[in-house]
């Protein structure tokens, strides 16, 4: 036994094409190549649709920006899927955290960093509110934060009083301006508040928002593909049962996941907020689909113990450039949402297709394993 | 019971399986299967895992299509989707609509009005009541007994005229009493000119009950024993030889695990003592008993009898109080509650009975093996390297003799041998000063049951340098929840028998040459002294 210490590294050195617990890391070949054909195809469609509108610079600016709130939503939402549960809420607290930042900032007239403070530990409260529930009171996190999202959003409201909160500095010299109503902000805290998202500091008006989501992709990438972190996650969404009888912290592990997604969720809307320099309370479900979608698309499981940081990108991709291409082509907001669930159902389907000819799990199977979940939860 | 007319055209030849092949990428399942099952006979399958055996079951259940080969009906081919309305399959885990009644379960399908009529008809009505089911025809299914389940799932295939019935392991969750009356319900199915095949584990169970058997290994049908042929004997050996031309396990490995036993035992020190230790729930109740050094011992008892929330209260899976020390240092000592109790069952390891609670199905065999280790992965910033991870798995699979291509294989692929070896592969990997097991070798074959003893043996010998080469600690003993003889007799150094929560015996495994005697003694313990 004693010489078993050095045949392990001697089969490794033999063995060049280090294929090392592939599924640790990479996403398969295959459907990275999927989902990018897929952005693609769609964007040649909507370019040519468009009158190669779609790809003009301005168009492009707005989309990929769309990618970058749809993608740090979704890292947050892929935690939560990844260790085996579900989150309903980010959507809410998206606009929540924007609405309380505005209103410690502008006005009651807080420094900006308290409002910020304050907002995360908003979210911080709200992701162990859901976690409390999950993991101590043990109800199901799909009802819990069915629940908790419904609550959040009428908070805002309330505590809004669904009055949009505008962000605006005092000009210069007001008496030559024609001031708006309102509230207004320390000139040098607004430019901050504004840099934090704005287009405007980048050349080719690059959207700031991609910079952070790529921030975030790189250190979820890093905990969750290398990290005993996502080790954990992968194994505690994949057999509950397993990971307790294992000892692994399952419950610490839950708490975090919606701690993270409630957080993702925070610095979305705050970025958001930054970017328009306004906020809208009754904003409060836009998120859910379109987040929702990309991640599963990206290849997360419903079921749990699958999902990886560039499938999610890649997800926010698909769904941005379908969002987009519809806004700039289909008449009206109104035929743009049944284009958006139309065009969602085509491509799992088509994803589905691929995957039972590549012998994956596909979404039929997914959602079959959520069917089960809910059977369970009734029990 | 009477069961309804048998349908005539099963008079014939019975089913006739003839050439089948089944490939999965290189593995080959089915290697030419050619085995018949007539009508009136129960056939026997027996076969070490992996042998290709649950592969036949699903292609007979029409779940998996074969490469080539045909299955013959009284002499007609059947194509694979029309299988299963022909063949039963009754398993482990009955396939039936648990949210619904026993009358319900028996109508589904086979509605006859839109208007949903609850009502069963006379001929149905005998049917449950010939299954033994006439008390509970409104209950919910889910709050009846597996066994009655199991009854329901027949009773649907009889009344949708099935006319074969395959039982898979069927009685593997089953009290003795309710696996006696399964086999009555198949003799009686064969009696009435029903195909009845029987597949399962335990040798005893195939001599009784099986007409004939056929050993399948590696994807063929290698021998047929029937008449005298069939005993219990003559049945582990075919296994055995199959396994030994196919892998490295065999006769010798059977040996091994007998002769090798109790060489350890010594009771110099104590790894595990406990005093007074009582169930919060009244499972078990002062419980005095010590684990030495280097020891093996079976916790034994029958179900609901305190046995199996005693071995679970050891790793901190039960809520216990009293005191409970583990280490041969002392070096971790609680009255069962709060942190100290924590940090005591924190040096147990503990492996379920039901290996699907045991694995991580989407991660691959090595990330399974690694799954309960943390810091001893990664590095300062708690980051895993591949290459670590790699040499570290292969070296756990190469010690448990995993039977896999590459460690980077879906857990999923393995046999349920190889499986169990992971899951206690992955238990030791973090070097627990004890490690509990509840019943370890369940539904395992036996040249994999061999070598998870020999595994036992060496991890309880406080010398063993099982696991990681640089792990700190080192296993001092192994507590078992078992109920086989042939289990306790082989691995175990000392049995403790629970009955009605107390230890109603302690026997000592050198003082028994034979399984026999030790049965008796240990179900005359069973039974309350």
């Amino acid at each position: 036994m004693s010489n078993d210490t050095n045949e392990p590294e001697t089969t490794a050195a033999t063995e060049p094409r280090d294929r090392v617990l592939p599924r640790l890391g990479g996403l398969g070949l295959q459907r990275v190549g999927g989902l990018l054909a897929a952005v693609v195809i769609a964007g040649f469609v909507f370019a040519v649709w468009s009158g190669w509108l779609f790809l003009k610079t301005g168009n492009l600016v707005v989309m990929i920006r769309l990618m970058g709130v749809l993608g740090i939503i979704g890292l947050g939402l892929l935690v939560v899927l990844l260790v085996g549960e579900i989150d309903l809420s980010f959507s809410a607290l998206a606009v929540l955290s924007a609405v309380v930042m505005g209103k410690m900032w502008v006005e009651l007239g807080y420094h900006i960093a308290i409002g910020i403070l304050v907002a995360f530990a908003v979210a911080v409260g709200v992701g162990l509110f859901n976690a409390f529930f999950v993991n101590v009171v043990k109800v199901p996190s799909f009802i819990v934060t069915l629940g908790s999202n419904t609550l959040v959003f009428g908070f805002t409201l309330l505590i809004s009083r669904n009055t949009p909160i505008l962000a605006q500095k005092l000009p210069p010299n007001p008496e030559e301006w024609q001031v708006r109503g309102g509230d207004y902000v320390d000139a040098a805290e607004y430019t901050f508040f504004r840099a934090l998202a704005s287009n405007y500091a980048l050349p080719g008006r690059f959207p700031l928002q991609v910079v952070w989501l790529a921030g975030f992709a790189i250190v979820f990438g890093v905990l969750l593909s290398r990290g005993v972190f996502g080790f954990r996650m992968k194994a505690i969404g994949g057999n509950e049962q397993a990971a307790v009888l294992a000892k692994l912290p399952v419950r610490r592990y839950k708490t975090l996941a919606f701690v993270i997604c409630a957080c993702m969720a925070a610095v979305g809307g705050l970025l958001d907020f930054s970017f328009i320099s306004q906020v809208q309370p009754n904003q409060g479900g836009v998120y859910l689909f379109p987040v929702f979608t990309a991640v599963i698309i990206g290849g997360a499981s419903l079921s749990g113990g699958r999902g990886t940081v560039s499938g999610t990108l890649l997800g926010a991709l698909l769904l941005a450039v379908i969002s987009n291409g519809l806004a700039l082509n289909a008449t009206g907001a109104f035929v743009q949402q049944m284009w958006l669930g139309t065009v969602t159902i085509a491509a799992v389907v088509l994803d589905q297709w691929a995957r039972s000819r590549q012998g994956g799990e596909s979404l039929g199977v997914q959602l079959r394993d959520l069917a089960g979940r809910f059977t369970r939860m009734n029990s | 019971m009477t069961a309804p007319a048998p349908p005539s055209e099963l008079s014939g030849e019975g089913i006739v399986i003839k050439g089948l092949h089944k490939r999965y990428g290189d593995t080959v399942a089915l290697g030419g299967l050619d085995i018949t099952a007539q009508p009136g006979e129960i056939l026997g399958i027996a076969g070490p895992n992996g042998s290709g055996k649950s592969t036949m079951v699903k292609t007979l259940a029409g779940e998996v299509i074969a490469d080539s080969g045909r299955v013959l009906l009284d002499g007609v081919e059947l194509a694979a989707e029309d299988l299963a309305g022909y063949v039963t399959i009754v398993h482990q885990e009955p396939q039936v609509f648990l949210n619904l009644t026993v009358a319900e379960n028996l109508l589904v399908g086979r509605e006859r009005r839109r208007v949903l009529n609850r009502r069963i008809d006379s001929e149905e009505t005998e049917l449950l009541a010939d299954m033994g089911l006439s008390e509970h025809v409104h209950t919910d299914l889910e709050s009846l007994p597996l066994a009655a389940q199991q009854r329901t799932e027949i009773a649907r295939a009889l009344a949708q005229d099935a006319r074969i019935f395959l039982f898979d392991e069927p009685n593997s969750a089953l009290t003795e009493e309710e696996s006696e009356d399964l086999f009555r319900r198949m003799h009686d199915l064969a009696d009435s000119g029903r195909v009845v095949i029987l597949v399962s584990h335990r040798l005893h169970e195939l001599v009784v009950h099986a007409d004939r058997v056929g050993m399948i290994i590696d994807g063929q049908c290698r021998v047929i024993l029937q008449g005298d042929e069939l005993t219990e004997e003559r049945v582990a050996r075919e296994l055995v030889v199959g396994v030994d031309k196919g892998g490295e396990a065999g006769a010798d490995a059977l040996d091994v695990a007998s002769t090798a036993g109790r060489v350890g035992g010594e009771q110099d020190s104590v790894a595990l003592r406990l005093s007074g230790w009582t169930h919060r729930d009244g499972g078990f109740a002062g419980i005095d008993m010590s684990v030495g050094l280097g020891e093996i011992v079976a916790i034994s008892g029958v179900e609901g009898s305190g046995a199996r929330e005693l071995v679970h209260s050891l790793a901190g899976f039960a809520p216990a109080t009293g005191s409970l020390r583990v280490g041969a240092d002392g070096s971790s000592e609680s009255n069962g509650d709060g942190r100290a109790a924590r940090a005591a069952t924190d040096e147990v390891g503990f492996v379920g009975a039901n290996r699907a609670e045991n694995l991580f199905f989407n991660l691959s065999v090595g990330e399974n093996l690694l799954s309960r280790l943390s810091t001893d992965i990664c590095d300062r910033l708690g980051l895993l390297h591949p290459r670590t991870l790699r040499s570290a798995a292969e070296h756990l699979a190469d010690q448990f003799r995993v039977k896999a291509g590459s460690v980077d294989d879906p857990i999923g692929s393995l046999s349920g041998g190889n499986q169990q070896k992971v899951v206690i592969g992955a238990a030791t990997a973090t070097r627990p000063k004890i490690l509990v097991l509840e019943e370890p070798t369940r539904g395992v074959d036996i040249g994999s049951k061999s070598e998870i003893y020999r595994l036992l043996r060496q991890y309880a010998d406080p010398e063993s340098q099982l696991g990681l080469p640089d792990m700190e600690g080192h296993g001092e003993a192994v507590v078992l929840y078992c109920t086989e003889d042939a289990e306790i007799f082989e691995v175990a150094d000392r049995v403790y028998v629970i009955a009605q929560g107390r230890i109603s015996g302690e026997l000592n495994l050198s003082d028994y040459d034979d399984v026999e005697s030790l049965a008796a003694d240990r179900v005359r313990l069973e039974a309350g002294g």
